[in-house]
């Protein structure tokens, strides 16, 4: 069980350091092949897929009213 | 018209042109404020600061960079320097939360990322975890994962070295997938 839990440990603390990095093959090819047959460190992979992208996918929008005010208060209201 | 040609014409005077480039970049400065903050009415006041500062050094911009980075830049100043006169986080704390924290079993989460502007109560979440974290780790992965910057443009804006810039956003990631993995694992 042991070394299967640090492999773990390994695999999901590189992929939230290099998740949108141009990865190095050769040197990660174990981590790798891990992650495809590990079924927890897949969800962990999923999940930080989500995370990130609720944050992307989270905007608010500038309303008319402080688009006007900022072209006020810089002086350049047409 | 190209940015570099109002850019000159807003040096030379033209309102219109610097009028022009505050539509072009004000939903994104908004934006990017407000993911810091998370705060409309802050995000709005910083906004407001960061284009006083654009009209009022313009002329002395030199086209090195894109307006746009230099625009983050002037935010992240902002918000590093508001951070430090409030001072509220205690990061060592956090920062044994995230080694010590075991999940026993990573479920699925039951959410769609898409639709995450028709959830209320996602976004309170989201909100939530990522005020948690100190502003330096929370603009690194706003640059980084959300608007999309490389590694070397985050360190650029955020005056921190590659290196540094890596293990904050490592921490910064693991931790909101953490935080939210507390709410939205769904029982199984
Ligand atoms: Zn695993």
């Amino acid at each position: 069980m042991k070394p299967k839990k640090i492999k773990c440990e390994e695999a999901k603390k590189y992929l939230s350091i290099n998740l949108g990095e141009d990865l190095d093959l050769s040197h990660c090819l174990e981590i790798k092949k891990h992650i495809e047959q590990c079924p927890m460190c897949k969800k962990y992979f999923e999940t930080l897929e989500i995370t990130i992208k609720c944050y992307q996918n989270y905007n608010v929008e500038l309303s008319d009213e402080c688009h006007h005010k900022l072209l006020n208060k810089l002086g350049l209201e047409d | 018209m190209h940015e570099e040609e109002l850019i000159k014409l807003a040096q030379s005077g033209d309102k219109k042109a610097l009028s022009e480039l505050v539509k072009r970049h004000e939903k994104t400065v908004y934006n990017f404020a407000f993911k810091i903050c998370r705060d409309k009415e802050r995000a709005e006041h910083t906004m407001q600061e960061t284009f006083l500062s654009m009209v009022k050094s313009i002329s002395q911009f030199e086209g090195k960079s894109k307006l746009s980075t230099w625009l983050y830049t002037v935010i992240t100043n902002h918000c590093l320097m508001a951070a430090r006169t409030s001072k509220k986080h205690d990061w060592d704390s956090l920062e044994e939360e995230i080694d010590t924290y075991e999940e026993k079993n990573i479920s699925s989460w039951n959410i769609d990322p898409e639709k995450v502007m028709e959830d209320k109560e996602l976004k309170e979440q989201l909100d939530k975890a990522i005020s948690k974290l100190p502003t330096d780790y929370r603009i690194v992965f706003l640059l980084r994962d959300v608007e999309g910057m490389s590694t070397a443009e985050t360190g650029e804006i955020a005056n921190l070295s590659v290196p540094a810039v890596k293990s904050r956003l490592h921490r910064a990631r693991s931790f909101l997938r953490q935080e939210l993995s507390k709410v939205l694992q769904y029982e199984t």
